[in-house]
């Protein structure tokens, strides 16, 4: 009975929406209806309103695609374009495409180079039966986190000038492959000028040193959107049915090998962070009348790097488990009590 | 028609294709038969022959489309690893396959990817078919031994083993006349850290954020289920040999390939 409530403490927690199996009458997702999209180009509701998009889906194929893309690139940044429809306040993502661009962080003008792909893409698409249109962009960060740098802001501001409706999605494929989850961020730029009414508060994220400046100039000048998933009854279908050939992977999967270089330099990282912290506070004590809010400052980054510190520490650890359950699993040569119903929980091989 | 294959290539194939495949598969679908909120008064305007349903929501007493596309990958040495798939266009009644299409497609592809060329092609359908050679051999001039994916989209829960089936071609003598059959081979799914953390997402919909707590327990329930499937399998080839032992079960030599990293066992 325990473990029953634990799991719905555990989901409401996590607002977990357990879909039913989807039948096939809920794939009306992919159903792309022409004159409502027409329709929704025209009266343009978003002008109005900065913060109209609130909520992004993300179709599974999209979602692939683009960590697999994002990755391919390694430690350079690359680009796509993402293909969808709008629904009320939600943008749909139904597929991406990768561009042959590279290194975003350094030209503001690399969409420029990518038009005839884009165009000639778009083309053949619609005539392969992909009837959507291109809804926003996505690019990589690997390792450092995701977010808008300034380049990217700028790119964002002018596209949602001329090419609404838009939308930015950054994807980090080194911290996905590092904790074991994707991540993935969609944002919307503000105009010029705006101000926005509140301050909503997002998820704290490491940034790296070098980076942390460019992030902090422009983080207010543009808002996070919600994103979900969906996939189609067939994608359920199949994907359980992977699972049955797929198990293999989970298990042979090591996140700590992969991952060596990053996690050495989240670590550089982290001692550059403290050595700053450790100068601040020799400076603020020179002063006899050190305002106290520098103190207070002073405490908030100490906080931020003992976050930082706890969250490389539990990605280590996870990585740790998961050899040592292999460990115990394969390696070891122990005689367990065998009873002839066994219990449906996992038990160590024997070996004779 | 199919029988084991012989060539001796292995197949790798990424997850990628498979949710391709179904993609294309569900959106031809999906915009062939009207989604149950529009009226029926449009589905005149769906022109497809197949679809004759009024409400244009179930369309189960037709045949579903058939959609083809092409498959792209590497092949070093033996092995074949199809990563990525594209759509064509393919006329059916008129066996004609629009080429210049497909160069461009190609064209594109290899502009994003250009270490991957052309494999072979996929399809959707139960079976393959004698009509299938046609598309088959058209392709012949691109890749000289292309591979034939084949996804079969009808949804059956009982159903325990994945609906891909792989064949190649092989000329055999039949009745004196040499012909091109598909044979079926076999072929593993493989993937990189990065697909799979993804299609785990998707395929479980787990939480991304929250505290430690949920993430480690996210992480442990999936080796927990990985483990789980181990046990199971361990369990059935332990009940065959027990049987064997006792002389129910007809003697095999059961070739166990346990495929794990090397991670496993030296650590």
């Amino acid at each position: 009975m325990d473990s029953a409530i634990a799991q719905k403490t555990w989901e409401l927690e996590n607002n977990i929406l357990t879909v039913e199996t989807p039948d096939p009458s809920s794939d009306s997702i992919f159903y792309y209806d022409e004159a409502a999209q027409a329709k929704f180009q025209q009266e343009k509701p978003w002008a109005n309103d900065p913060h109209y998009f609130k909520r992004v889906k993300i179709s599974a194929l999209a979602l692939l695609k683009m960590v697999v893309h994002a990755r391919s690139g390694g430690t350079i940044e690359v680009m796509g374009l993402m293909q969808g429809k709008t629904d009320g306040d939600a943008i749909i993502v139904m597929d991406a495409f990768a561009l042959p661009v590279e290194g975003t962080e350094t030209r503001v003008n690399a969409q420029a180079d990518a038009y005839e792909y884009m165009v000639d893409y778009s083309q053949t698409n619609k005539q392969a039966g992909r009837l959507e249109n291109v809804v926003g962009w996505y690019h990589s960060h690997p390792g450092y986190g995701c977010w808008l740098s300034g380049i990217d802001v700028s790119t964002q501001m002018l596209n949602q000038q001329f090419q609404e409706p838009f939308l930015a999605v950054v994807i980090d494929p080194t911290r996905t492959v590092s904790a074991g989850k994707v991540e993935i961020g969609a944002f919307r730029t503000y105009p010029e000028g705006y101000k926005p009414p509140d301050d909503p508060i997002s998820e704290y994220q490491t940034i790296p040193l070098n980076k942390i400046e460019d992030f902090g100039v422009h983080c207010k000048q543009y808002y996070a959107l919600d994103i979900t998933y969906f996939k189609s009854s067939l994608d359920c279908h199949l994907l359980d049915l992977l699972w049955n050939k797929y198990w293999v992977n989970t298990l042979s999967s090591s996140p700590l090998l992969g991952n060596g270089d990053y996690v050495a330099g989240q670590i550089s990282d982290l001692a550059e962070k403290l050595e700053q912290a450790e100068n601040q506070l020799a400076h603020s004590r020179i002063g006899p009348l050190g305002p106290p809010r520098k103190k207070l400052q002073e405490e908030s980054q100490l906080a931020k790097i003992t976050r930082d510190s706890a969250k490389i520490t539990v990605e280590q650890v996870h990585g740790l488990m998961s050899q040592v359950i292999k460990d115990i699993l394969f390696n070891s040569v122990r005689q367990s009590s065998r009873s002839q119903n066994d219990q449906s929980g996992p038990e160590p091989m024997i070996e004779t | 028609m199919a029988s084991s294959s012989s060539s001796g290539l292995t197949f790798k194939l990424h997850p990628l294709v498979i949710v391709n495949i179904s993609d294309h598969y569900t959106r031809v679908k999906s915009q062939l038969s009207l989604p149950p909120s529009l009226t029926s008064t449009s589905s005149a305007a769906t022109s497809n022959n197949n679809n004759n349903n009024s409400n244009g929501g179930e369309n189960n007493q037709n045949p579903p489309p058939r959609v083809y596309g092409c498959v792209i990958g590497v092949q070093r040495g033996r092995t074949v690893e199809i990563f990525n798939s594209f759509e064509l266009i393919y006329d059916p009644s008129t066996r004609s396959l629009d080429r210049s299409f497909l160069e461009k497609k190609q064209e594109l592809y290899k502009k994003v990817f250009p270490h991957f060329y052309v494999l072979g092609w996929y399809s959707t359908g139960s079976d393959a078919q004698e009509s299938d050679m046609h598309f088959h051999k058209a392709l012949m001039d691109i890749n000289e031994s292309p591979l034939y994916v084949l996804l079969n989209p009808a949804i059956n829960p009982a159903q325990k083993d994945l609906p891909v089936t792989i064949y190649e071609s092989e000329l055999h003598v039949i009745d004196g006349v040499p012909q091109l059959i598909f044979v079926r081979s076999s072929y593993t799914i493989e993937t990189v850290e990065a697909e799979r953390i993804s299609v785990d997402h998707v395929a479980h919909l787990k939480p991304s954020g929250g505290s430690a707590a949920t993430q480690l327990a996210a992480q442990l329930t999936g080796i927990h289920s990985a483990i789980k499937m181990l046990n199971s399998r361990i369990r059935v080839l332990h009940q065959y040999l027990v049987g064997m032992q006792k002389g129910i079960c007809p003697f095999l030599v059961i070739v166990v390939q346990i495929k794990f990293s090397w991670n496993y066992v030296n650590i």
